[in-house]
């Protein structure tokens, strides 16, 4: 006999909420608020923007939950939503900001990828941790939103491309070449501080 | 090539160790809490209303054709409305020249007025009667004010 499949704890949740029970839905944001605060944060590269927009996108889902049917997974659901406000805010913002950037987590000393970075390659080894970080930011806010938000989904997060085509609503292959052309583009934007 | 995009995605798997302090999240939920209850009080209803319709029209199709056909729905609508509202008016201004004449003639004491032949009258209404059923009209109080149980 064939075991039953094991039922997504976010079905039952958000069944909950449908029905009047808002405590579901705080399980929902405590569950979902660090995965996208980092989409939007790396997206943004701000802090207040970030919390704020954050704050729009949960309330945004919560007014819209009676018309989520459970096409898509409420995770992809619930991306989508923060992608979409997240580009809408940074066509809006345009260049006229300042970068309010997270203090950068003191175990990356200890991450085997930052070990071998900074093992082969000198200029990672000679910067500072705040240097990096600035770079870093600095060459992703130099990508357009939609190139940025491809980047910050595989890249950063680690998303496989077919969940990242569900959340933009474009097909694999789009992914995949923006994710070529940002790429490249970061590439060149970082080539300074690589090649010192 | 290879390795200089590998390094990048190494670089960039650096980002995720940017985070905001602990007590953040900690603190996130209650935020929302209080954003969100100052929010309903200022947001229309019109406006929770639309972002419902564009979050099922989003869920079955892409985000930029949901949006379009719900825009597209909700200008239909409006067309249908505002056509529906020119369609009555003129019915309404035609019937206004049919009253005029009468109450300008009523006014004017030099006017003959042609009086109904009475014997006429008095049949025609006599033929009326006796076709048309009697008519009662029922007082709205009633008889008794005993309830019905005490039949």
């Amino acid at each position: 006999m064939a075991e039953a499949a094991p039922v997504n704890p976010d079905v039952e949740l958000v069944a909950r909420t449908q029905a009047g029970d808002a405590r579901a839905f705080d399980e929902l944001v405590v569950k979902y608020t660090p995965r996208l605060y980092g989409l939007v944060y790396n997206m943004t590269s701000n802090h207040e923007d970030s919390n704020d927009l954050l704050q729009e996108v949960f309330a945004k889902a919560f007014r819209s939950i009676m018309g989520f049917r459970g096409r898509s997974s409420f995770y992809t659901w619930i991306h989508s939503i923060a992608v979409n406000m997240t580009i809408n805010f940074l066509k809006k913002r345009g260049r006229r900001f300042q970068m309010s950037l997270d203090d950068v987590d003191l175990n990356i000393q200890n991450d085997k990828e930052f070990i071998e970075l900074t093992a082969s390659s000198s200029p990672v080894r000679e910067a500072d941790l705040a240097e990096l970080q600035q770079k870093l930011n600095e060459a992703m806010l130099k990508l357009s939103p939609e190139h940025r938000a491809v980047v910050t989904m595989f890249d950063i997060q680690g998303m496989p491309h077919a969940e990242i085509s569900k959340v933009l609503g474009v097909s694999e292959g789009t992914i995949r070449s923006r994710l070529f052309y940002a790429h490249r583009q970061l590439q060149a934007h970082l080539d300074e501080f690589r090649k010192r | 090539m290879q390795e200089d995009h590998e390094n990048l995605s190494k670089l960039l798997r650096l980002k995720r160790f940017e985070q905001p302090p602990p007590e953040y999240f900690e603190s996130f939920l209650q935020e929302f809490k209080d954003r969100q209850r100052s929010q309903l009080l200022r947001d229309p209803a019109w406006r929770i209303a639309w972002d419902r319709v564009c979050a099922f029209l989003g869920e079955q199709m892409p985000a930029r054709l949901g949006y379009g056909l719900a825009s597209t729905a909700v200008l239909v609508a409006a067309a249908i409305a505002s056509f529906n509202i020119l369609e009555s008016r003129p019915v309404e201004i035609a019937s206004v020249p049919d009253r005029q004449p009468a109450q300008t003639a009523s006014l004017n004491l030099n006017t003959q007025v042609q009086l109904p032949d009475l014997p006429s009258l008095v049949r025609s209404t006599a033929h009326t009667a006796s076709i048309s059923p009697p008519r009662y009209v029922m007082d709205t109080r009633p008889v008794s004010y005993e309830p019905p149980s005490s039949f």
